[in-house]
């Protein structure tokens, strides 16, 4: 989606294990849900 | 004009939404399903020299999903938007990395929030950081003023995200970056489980 819009030089950290150890943890597992940082720039 | 069809109604989510992090203002140290708090900084990599000595009401509420500082650090100077900014955490790391000759701007739509991330701002003396209320498909920021737009798990729960993008690209000035904490699944969530409004904060 943030290319569509226009945005460039899209990068993607590596995963973050959020919910390890929390409560949501057994969901968060079963639907492979990890925490990224995006970073992404305006052109111009 | 593309309508899109959003899977929920954004009010609906939006109060669900305000009603788990009111919780979170108010009662920071009762059970949630995610990590919260200082534990969360330390698992998510935030610079431990910055988060120590803030007090625990600026870092308590703290509930992101990954550290919008880990791919780029801010510059000195820079004008930043913290979309979401709950508690003020992420505000106060900002502050930190812009300094004095920069500026910090948190959006967030529970009073709540607003009232914590303010009263430490003011305790810890940070004259070059504010908090508006402002919802993300709204923020109350002129056209262009933001060098960089912050955020950390708050983009997945607004229903219009595209709406929440031309935001932000609106508020961003050009060649402002845009750089945010926010979750993925590797997994399909059920199409059933996309239209019940109660999972998305589950």
């Amino acid at each position: 989606m943030m290319k569509e819009i226009g945005f460039v030089d899209v990068q993607v950290s590596r995963p973050y294990d959020t919910f390890g150890e929390a409560r949501g943890e057994k969901s968060a597992r079963r639907f492979e849900v990890y925490g990224f940082t995006f970073m992404a720039r305006k052109p111009g | 004009m593309k309508m899109e069809t959003l899977a929920v109604d954004p009010s609906a989510l939006r109060e669900e939404v305000k009603n788990k992090y009111r919780d979170v203002a108010c009662n920071p140290h009762g059970e949630f399903h995610f990590h919260t708090g200082r534990p969360l900084t330390v698992r998510l990599g935030y610079d431990q020299a910055v988060v120590g000595p803030m007090p625990d009401v600026a870092v308590e509420s703290f509930a992101g999903v990954a550290n919008p500082f880990a791919l780029r650090t801010l510059v000195p100077g820079e004008t930043v938007v913290d979309a979401g900014s709950g508690g003020g955490f992420d505000a106060f790391v900002a502050a930190h990395q812009v300094g004095s000759e920069g500026r910090v701007v948190g959006i967030d739509m529970l009073p709540e929030m607003l009232e914590k991330s303010r009263s430490s701002a003011r305790s810890m003396g940070l004259g070059h950081v504010e908090f508006r209320e402002g919802i993300l498909e709204e923020m109350p920021v002129e056209d262009g003023w933001a060098d960089v737009l912050i955020s950390n798990g708050v983009i997945n729960l607004c229903a219009d995200k595209k709406r929440v993008f031309d935001e932000i690209w609106r508020i961003l000035r050009p060649g402002g970056r845009l750089q945010f904490g926010d979750i993925a699944n590797g997994k399909p969530v059920p199409e059933a489980a996309i239209h019940n409004i109660d999972l998305w904060t589950a």
